[in-house]
């Protein structure tokens, strides 16, 4: 079980830069960038953070593949 | 490839090794042979010290210069730096007993040698160490 997400897209609905939401979220582009790519699984702050500020659930965003 | 403020300041520290590299440790490589006293060493530390402060105040003048913005240190990064410093701390302890193997199996009378020894030791923990940071910035 691969743990994927839907950042990328919920991120885009909401009219969100990486940049943007990084700084949102208090975290750098990059890591933006490797959680939207799969290759960094966020702290559970982190995911709540980014789900809180993305008004969306976080159980929508992040899932088992 | 575009990199991060982050991964920059690491390429600059990889640099700053390889240019130690190349203009300090051939001094040291030529004087093994030599017994080192404090008073001999004052003068190539005082050059080193010089070199030290000369080169990272330009490199980070120029970063500043060419990022504006701040670097964010996120979990992201403290997950990155705590595997590199991990890996970086096996390799000193490996080097630390390389080190004292050599000492045991030679017989090493001046400090020259021992000198260079660690110098070179160190030099190649902290590159691996930084490339090894900067190949997971890039990777992960």
């Amino acid at each position: 079980m691969v743990l994927k997400n839907n950042l990328k897209e919920f991120r885009q609905k909401k009219g969100f830069t990486q940049e943007e939401l990084g700084k949102n979220v208090d975290v750098s582009r990059q890591t933006i960038i490797s959680i939207e790519r799969y290759r960094y699984k966020p702290s559970l702050e982190l995911a709540m953070k980014i789900a809180e500020k993305l008004n969306v659930k976080i159980e929508k965003l992040f899932y088992f593949d | 490839m575009r990199l991060s403020k982050k991964e920059i300041s690491i390429l600059i520290e990889i640099v700053f090794s390889i240019l130690f590299t190349l203009i300090f440790l051939p001094y040291f490589y030529k004087n093994q042979d030599t017994t080192f006293f404090l008073s001999d060493l004052i003068g190539k530390g005082t050059e080193i010290i010089i070199f030290v402060v000369i080169y990272f105040s330009i490199a980070y003048t120029l970063l500043e210069i060419s990022y504006k913005n701040k670097i964010t240190e996120d979990e992201r990064d403290d997950m990155i730096n705590s595997k590199s410093y991990k890996l970086g701390y096996l390799l000193y302890e490996l080097s630390l007993f390389v080190f004292i193997g050599i000492l045991i199996n030679s017989s090493i009378n001046q400090n020259g040698e021992i000198i260079f020894l660690i110098l070179l030791l160190l030099l190649i923990v902290s590159v691996i160490k930084s490339i090894y940071q900067f190949y997971l910035h890039r990777t992960f």
